[in-house]
């Protein structure tokens, strides 16, 4: 069955949200609407509540580039969805377009995951393959990259995803906020929305764990000049 | 020759992308849009090695189990030869991945149908100049990490120059590499210059670096002049009139070319009976 027709399956089924994004049916005679979560009650009044109304799944993409306060988000899981707009979608194909422009593969992602078919790969795993200036990122302590986990990740910082990897096959991540997050924006349970996943710990977080890595360098020789 | 339709076949278009400039990623997109529309794939999707999705996690979205992978770079590099065969596990032309057969075309900048492209933006850009009293120069980073780039715009120039296109002078020209492209007046002979930046996204290279290197603009300026600074032709500056063009990759037969690459690979590849 293709991710379009499972998308269809789990709206009917009760889904009805992905990170920010609500997804409206039967709404005016339109297949699927959709709009920010928090716009949700007003998008149903007449007129979807004087919101600004878009058309077609590439403009998905349009509405995802800025936040409100005009930032680039590179990362889509970033919690700033912009506010005030309606997406009318005809169809089930234009539902699975858009939302990969909200949420770049996260349907698809969230669908391998309940097959068990989703491949998770390890912090060290990703590092380890990190060629270039990012080479040097492996060279973290996992104290290192267990503190960052908590200093990068997580709604606190921004990001909505899920974290599914661990350190190591070993070695998890310990709990807090950032590593126990569902992955759900807003008051919503798992048979309500498509968690944002998070397989493997991405470029912005690499970058962090090569700068860390530096740090962690350069006070271990100033310990060791100190000590002489 | 048009390629036939692949009803069971995706194509997953790969580019660079940036963490810093959302307008790098808008040709890729169009791209995907333009041959999405034309109904050849059963599916179109992009992915990036500094946006979202990665190229692991594109593999998620797609139905088909065959998979066009065509580089969106304009030269063999370090890109296409170590983090794209990399990040997508390939081995060789078609490798099976997770249940998928992966074909990798080659970049679309080194397909020769490039060369008809940019003597189409260079006619665009300068519609009323006779190319026998123009100088063409094709510029690019130069230096750095790939040396093939530079190579890439060089063979450019030698296929324009075959090509019989008539202009009088055809050249190369690097930001950071001899010939420089702060010298484009010394370097043409004629009083007419038509610049086209050999990249594949406009980003602040061709809207800013270039310019600036042209002297069309300030040190200063803003790179949120962005798309204006194509919009200002031609330039009379060192007695000469400089016309300049947006970036080759942000053209939109860029889709054909993408295009092209799938069906070359098809011809060195596959069975006739697999085409
Ligand atoms: S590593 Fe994953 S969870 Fe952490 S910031 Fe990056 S995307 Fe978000």
């Amino acid at each position: 069955m293709s991710i379009a027709s499972q998308l269809h399956d789990l709206v009917r089924n009760g889904i009805r949200r992905i990170g920010e994004i609500e997804i409206l049916t039967g709404l005016h005679d339109h297949a699927y609407v959709l709009c920010h979560y928090l716009d949700a009650e007003r998008a149903a009044d007449e007129g979807f509540g004087g919101l600004a109304v878009h058309t077609g799944a590439a403009d998905a993409r349009a509405l995802s580039i800025h936040a409100a306060d005009g930032s680039f988000r590179f990362i889509k899981a970033q919690v700033n969805l912009k506010r005030g707009w309606v997406l009318v979608l005809t169809d089930d194909e234009e539902l699975r377009l858009a939302l990969d422009h909200f949420y770049p593969a996260a349907v698809g992602l969230e669908l391998a995951r309940r097959k068990g078919v989703l491949e998770v790969e390890h912090l060290r795993d990703k590092l380890n393959r990190q060629t270039g200036m990012y080479r040097y990122a492996r060279t973290i302590s996992d104290e290192g990259a267990q503190q960052l986990v908590e200093q990068v990740c997580g709604p606190a910082h921004n990001c909505a995803r899920r974290i599914l990897w661990q350190l190591d096959a070993d070695t998890p991540l310990e709990d807090n906020e950032a590593s126990r997050y569902n992955g759900i924006v807003g008051d919503l349970g798992e048979s309500h929305a498509i968690p944002l996943l998070c397989r493997e710990a991405c470029n912005h977080f690499v970058a962090e764990c090569r700068k860390a890595a530096k740090r962690e360098f350069d006070a271990k020789q100033a310990r060791q000049e100190a000590d002489g | 020759m048009p390629i036939a339709p692949k009803p069971h076949s995706a194509l997953l278009i790969v580019g660079h992308g940036s963490t810093e400039n959302p307008d790098s990623s808008n040709p890729y997109f169009d791209h995907a849009d333009e041959i999405r529309r034309r109904g050849l794939f059963a599916e179109v999707h992009c992915c990036f090695w500094k946006e979202e999705p990665s190229m692991r996690e594109a593999l998620y979205m797609i139905d088909s189990p065959d998979v066009y992978v065509v580089p969106d770079f304009i030269s063999e590099g370090y890109f296409t030869q170590e983090v794209i065969p990399r990040e997508l596990r390939l081995n060789g032309p078609s490798t099976s991945v997770e249940g998928k057969t992966l074909h990798y075309c080659l970049p679309v900048g080194v397909h020769p149908s490039m060369t008809g492209l940019i003597l189409r933006r260079a006619r665009e850009v300068a519609p009323e100049v006779d190319p026998s009293q123009a100088t063409l120069v094709i510029t690019g980073h130069g230096t750095g990490l790939n040396q093939n780039s530079t190579k890439a715009i060089r063979d450019q120039v030698d296929q324009i120059i075959a090509s019989g296109a008539g202009y009088a002078h055809v050249t190369d020209a690097y930001m950071e590499e001899a010939p420089f492209i702060a010298e484009w007046d010394r370097l043409s002979a004629t009083p007419t210059v038509i610049v086209v930046p050999f990249f594949i996204a406009d980003g602040l290279h061709s809207y800013q670096d270039i310019p600036v290197l042209l002297g069309i603009e300030t040190e200063t300026g803003p790179a949120a002049s962005q798309r204006e600074v194509f919009r200002h032709n031609p330039h009379h500056l060192r007695d000469k009139t400089l016309y300049y063009s947006s970036a080759i990759g942000a053209e939109r037969l860029i889709a054909d070319v993408i295009l092209d690459q799938v069906r070359d690979f098809d011809l060195a590849h596959r069975s006739a009976a697999a085409v």
